[in-house]
């Protein structure tokens, strides 16, 4: 679902000069599977999602997704994919309802579907009882599950979950996790970054180590366990970059 | 470009737009309320400081009283609004004194008397008094008047006494009169006075309209999270900077709208209770038949498209909401500044006139309400703003499609 081929992104900074942020990284994710991307920060794995869900566009190199190019169409790909991200914020002055729907216009379906998916969406999520009331009225909770509807309102293939659960407290990270599953359940290709090593070896079934802009590692878990020599993730990760 | 997206948009960021009690003020509340509030009360402190003054008592000392005429003498002490305070002694101290009074406001006007006055009156030889007043002052500067009127025609009495005397008729030394016949119309006036003042508020009323939603439609969006989740939502980047351009171009030609609408109300009403103060010619007569309604808000189109699309760069160039906000403040300062021409008096539109953004909109819109536009001028000055506007839009189009600016956090 999800085929990276040599994928780079170079900033120019004027700073730092040329920052390699991302730098020919290339892997494959199924449907049906978890593939997580774990790194420190600024190992660039915000940049790998954000080439994937096209908001930026890579230097070289190119990705596939659901079989759409990422550089040739990008439009067609972004309506393949659902994106969340723990920064992701949600409209204050609009209702789960107008933001979900919202979103469903941006996405092309048509009125009568928006509806009927919504309220599917909806009851997913248990969320019925404050569907109306405004955003910024709304518990963390309650505005992250509207985050999540507003991800999967058009039922993408492809999930994208670029930190989710980062300043969450544990009943919305809860959410998030049981989602991801739940994703992973009706077959979707997921991919989600984290740099928290816990929450990699819980959800992932597969996972590259990215540090620098490249992948030092990939496998499932406990193929990149057995590499380094480890039986835990973190020490893992620390034997693997060579910090 | 999908026209039902770039709708759905659109009709979003309204909602929001409207939702948001900060714009609504803006553009809303202020154009309708606060200026011609404020307008009426500057106005109405203005007079009523002008009146009271008029109405209050000058202080007036005369240095040498026992030198005065006695006719003259009375003459001041009858006056009405005037208080007399006379003392015959003259020494340096008391002149001094007297000086500092003045000065310090306890006097409005000390009237010097020389020594020999009265008789030199009688005598028909030169001399002169003196009228010692502070013209910085308004309320010394009219009992300096007050007086000097009382002199005036104690002087024309005296003149009318010595013709007589001598059997001449009063003709000789005034042969002819000079008449002042004032020429301009009623509009002219108008359109020169507080014309110039409505087309600097209409732009600054368009800009501070359009401010908030631009800064909330993109470093707003940038600040909450929620420009990514439109960035990986299928609206391609040109369908939501149109979108988004066109509210923020709504919300400015809705706020310049009802400026000149509710400043039309507050020119009547002015117009109205000032009738009666012989003000009436400087406030009436402005021209504001549909022609002209239309013109300003045609004028207004194009501005309020530089505005929106100006506001929109900067806004989503901002990191947050705070940042914008300090970037439009500066930035509006050389914005308006254009927009200022139209109070100085004296700058006409002129072919090249009409080719500078803003300075253009302003006069076009001033010489429109004084009812002496040449439609030529104004069709070049649409022009020359239409151009800009559509360049302007090029520009954010491309502004919006890079990723250094999109994404500089």
């Amino acid at each position: 679902m999800i085929e990276a081929r040599e994928l780079s992104k170079h900033f120019k900074d004027g700073k730092r000069g040329l920052v390699r942020a991302v730098d020919g990284i290339s892997f494959e994710c199924k449907g049906g599977e978890v593939y997580g991307l774990l790194g420190p920060n600024g190992a660039g794995k915000t940049t790998t999602l954000r080439l994937l869900s096209t908001s930026l566009r890579p230097t070289s190199g190119t990705a596939l997704v659901n079989g759409i190019d990422v550089v040739s169409n990008p439009e067609k790909v972004r309506s393949q994919i659902g994106f969340l991200s723990g920064n992701t914020g949600i409209y204050g002055r609009l209702t789960p309802r107008e933001m979900v729907g919202y979103f469903g216009e941006l996405y092309g379906m048509s009125d009568e579907i928006i509806t009927k998916r919504t309220d599917e969406v909806f009851s997913m999520l248990d969320m019925h009882d404050f569907a109306d009331v405004r955003n910024e009225k709304l518990s963390t909770g309650m505005k992250q599950k509207v985050s999540i509807a507003r991800a999967v309102i058009h039922d993408p293939p492809v999930m994208v979950f670029d930190e989710p659960t980062t300043g969450l407290d544990v009943m919305s990270s809860r959410t998030i996790v049981e989602f991801i599953r739940r994703c992973r359940d009706e077959n979707k290709c997921v991919i989600f970054s984290t740099h928290i090593m816990s929450e990699a070896m819980r959800l992932c079934d597969r996972a590259a180590i990215i540090h620098k802009g490249r992948i030092f590692a990939s496998g499932s878990i406990q193929e990149i366990l057995e590499r380094a020599g480890e039986d835990n993730l973190e020490d893992a990760f620390i034997k693997i970059v060579g910090e | 470009m999908r026209l039902r997206t770039v709708r759905a948009i659109y009709r979003k960021e309204m909602k929001e737009t409207i939702r948001d009690r900060r714009t609504l003020v803006l553009m809303i509340v202020v154009p309708v309320l606060a200026i011609p509030l404020l307008m009426m009360f500057s106005t109405h402190l203005m007079i009523s400081q002008f009146k009271r003054v008029a109405e209050e008592t000058s202080r007036v000392a005369v240095m040498g009283a026992e030198h005065l005429p006695e006719e003259l003498g009375r003459n001041l002490g009858e006056a009405e609004g005037l208080s007399l305070e006379t003392r015959a002694a003259l020494s340096d101290r008391d002149s001094t004194a007297w000086m500092k009074a003045l000065d310090e406001g306890e006097l409005d006007v000390v009237l010097i008397v020389p020594p020999g006055f009265e008789r030199a009156l009688l005598d028909e030889s030169p001399t002169k008094i003196e009228i010692a007043y502070d013209k910085a002052e308004i309320r010394s500067d009219m009992a300096a008047d007050k007086v000097s009127g009382l002199l005036e025609s104690y002087r024309d009495d005296v003149v009318r006494d010595r013709l007589r005397q001598r059997d001449i008729p009063e003709e000789v030394i005034l042969p002819f009169e000079s008449v002042l016949r004032n020429m301009a119309s009623a509009r002219k006036l108008a359109g020169q006075s507080i014309g110039g003042l409505l087309p600097y508020l209409i732009i600054l009323m368009c800009f501070t309209g359009a401010m908030y939603p631009a800064i909330d439609l993109a470093a707003g969006e940038k600040e909450r999270g929620t420009l990514e989740t439109l960035l990986v939502s299928p609206a391609s980047r040109g369908e939501f900077v149109i979108g988004k351009y066109l509210v923020v171009l709504t919300t400015g030609i809705i706020a310049a709208a009802l400026s000149l609408a509710s400043l039309l109300a507050w020119v009547k009403y002015m117009a109205g209770i000032m009738g009666g103060a012989g003000e009436e010619e400087t406030l009436v007569g402005l021209q504001f038949d549909p022609a002209t309604v239309g013109l300003i808000l045609l004028m207004m189109l194009p501005t309020a498209a530089i505005f929106g699309g100006v506001l929109l760069s900067i806004s989503v160039f901002a990191r947050s909401f705070k940042e914008a906000q300090n970037y439009i403040t500066a930035f509006m300062m050389i914005i308006l500044f254009p927009a200022f021409v139209s109070l100085v008096p004296g700058i006409k539109l002129s072919h090249r006139m009409a080719l500078i953004p803003i300075v253009n909109v302003s006069l076009t819109i001033k010489t429109a309400l004084s009812g002496t536009l040449e439609w030529s001028y104004a069709a070049t000055a649409g022009l020359s703003m239409a151009v800009l506007a559509a360049l302007i839009l090029l520009f954010v189009k491309k502004w919006f499609e890079r990723e250094s600016v999109l994404f500089r956090m």
